[in-house]
């Protein structure tokens, strides 16, 4: 599974230029209007919006397709349930069940939303370095420490990455088969084991080694951020077109009578 | 098992939200220095044990493994959890932005409940087990209790979200308790296999076993 996040950071694109600390706010703001909107023709909208983001930072598809295929996945089964189990009025009976086509709008505007956010999410945090990106988190109000920790999870992810691997690997040299039995799930407990008892013992050396480079609890960085006009103006864009999509959501033309799930 | 965007209402995420930052800031309040790399590194550790996919006739499930957060963490598996979601969110952008608090709240309130199913190892001893024994046997319950807590909230958010997710609640909440068994019998692995390697790794850990009417001077908790 692939971690960097940031690997096309480097590209020069209206997403990577922008100040990272307006673009992790306004685009915030956006996933979370996102969320909460109800009607079919804006969540359509949203996916749209969150496609020309994608386009504009030039990410590729394929990039986004790895967290896409879980949201999918986990979503699947709401086209089946929500329309089976929906309160009200049946268009016809599967299985003995109602199928309301209300149930299913439900389910399709839910899978529209969650794409659209997942692709806005990867066009927020795929396009500027991971570190950059955190020390903005800091600046928007973020604790410290907090940060900080962020920070170093993800550095050990890597580490700790290659580490399951080569255990992996030493598993399957030693003919470990995974099946759904009692044996695999004490083989896989013992290996957490491992991974844990090795990531404890390092975690005692990078303590000693960043006290001994002068480690007093606080984050300092190289990273200074500089806005310009230009990153006002895209905050403004990107506001402007949230508070349209909540409003025309609340107030406009697409709400119906049936629009009461929340 | 997390929950992803765009399905929950206004208010639940709010709540989520909520909940999370009181959580986060009652659980890091005591935070050493110490403890920023430690409950990172071994953050990262879980992370990538949740990797792990356990096949299951033509599906596989992952690991969730947030009980074993709990025996491991303690009280700051709260933190632990939350920037494994955190994390989640930034790097595969599902499990997401916008759920961030309710993910947080299912899975670190799990983590919570099965650092206390745990620590209740000092007080009950099941069936006259000898104290390792018993040590594993709350293992499997705490990593049972992490899942099938979690089940519960997730099912709780899904109701509270309106009457078209009822039925969908229940079928999330089902879910879980194969999970259940699955998460238990990995923690109880897990934690008789830790109680050979590195007992001192566990939460609430005491070098000797406790006296029955006095704690020992020690007796406080260490994470």
């Amino acid at each position: 599974m692939a971690l960097d996040i940031d690997r096309y950071a480097h590209i020069e694109s209206q997403l990577q230029t922008w100040d990272p600390r307006y673009k992790i706010f306004s685009l915030f703001l956006f996933i979370i209007i996102v969320a909460l909107l109800k009607t079919l023709p804006l969540a359509v909208v949203a996916l749209f919006l969150a496609l020309t983001l994608l386009k504009l930072a030039q990410l590729p598809l394929y990039f986004v397709s790895q967290g896409l295929k879980w949201v999918v996945l986990f979503l699947l089964p709401f086209l089946l349930i929500l329309p089976l189990s929906h309160p009200g009025d049946a268009a016809f009976r599967i299985f003995g069940l109602g199928f309301a086509w209300e149930g299913f709008r439900l389910a399709i505007i839910i899978i529209i939303k969650a794409i659209s956010i997942v692709i806005t999410s990867y066009a927020i945090f795929g396009t500027a370095r991971f570190d950059v990106s955190m020390i903005a988190l800091r600046h928007l109000k973020c604790p410290t420490v907090f940060v900080q920790m962020l920070l170093f999870t993800y550095r050990y992810l890597f580490v700790f990455m290659d580490e399951m691997k080569r255990m992996d690997t030493a598993m399957k040299a030693r003919g470990f088969i995974k099946k759904a039995d009692r044996a695999t799930l004490t083989i896989l407990g013992n290996f957490v084991g491992t991974l844990l008892v090795r990531s404890f013992e390092r975690t005692e050396r990078i303590y000693k080694a960043m006290l001994s480079k002068g480690y007093q609890g606080e984050l300092h960085s190289l990273v200074v951020f500089q806005s310009n006009t230009a990153d006002l103006q895209k905050m403004g864009v990107t506001l402007i077109i949230t508070a349209l999509l909540i409003g025309l959501d609340l107030g406009g033309p697409f709400s119906t009578a049936e629009q009461n799930w929340f | 098992m997390h929950v992803a965007d765009g399905i929950l209402s206004g208010p639940v995420l709010a709540v989520g939200f909520a909940g999370t930052v009181a959580a986060a800031a009652y659980t890091l309040r005591k935070v050493d220095l110490e403890d920023i790399p430690k409950i990172s590194v071994i953050t990262s550790a879980f992370f990538v044990a949740s990797f792990i996919h356990i096949p299951i006739g033509v599906t596989s499930l992952h690991l969730i493994l947030n009980g074993l957060v709990g025996i491991i963490l303690g009280v700051r598996a709260f933190p632990a959890i939350l920037l494994g979601i955190v994390l989640q969110a930034i790097l595969f952008g599902h499990g997401g932005v916008s759920v961030i608090g309710v993910n947080a709240l299912m899975l670190g309130g799990g983590a919570l409940c099965a650092y206390g199913v745990w620590q209740l190892r000092h007080r009950i001893t099941l069936f006259t087990l000898d104290q390792n024994k018993n040590s594993i046997a709350f293992a499997g319950l705490a990593g049972a209790t992490g899942i099938i807590t979690s089940g519960f909230v997730l099912a709780l958010a899904l109701f509270t979200t309106g009457e078209a997710f009822w039925a969908m609640a229940g079928v999330a909440f089902a879910v879980h308790i194969p999970l259940m068994l699955i998460e238990g019998a990995v923690a109880a692995t897990c934690v008789a296999f830790l109680l050979r390697i590195k007992p001192e790794i566990l939460a609430g850990y005491q070098a000797m076993p406790p006296k029955k009417d006095k704690p020992t001077p020690d007796g406080e908790t260490r994470s």
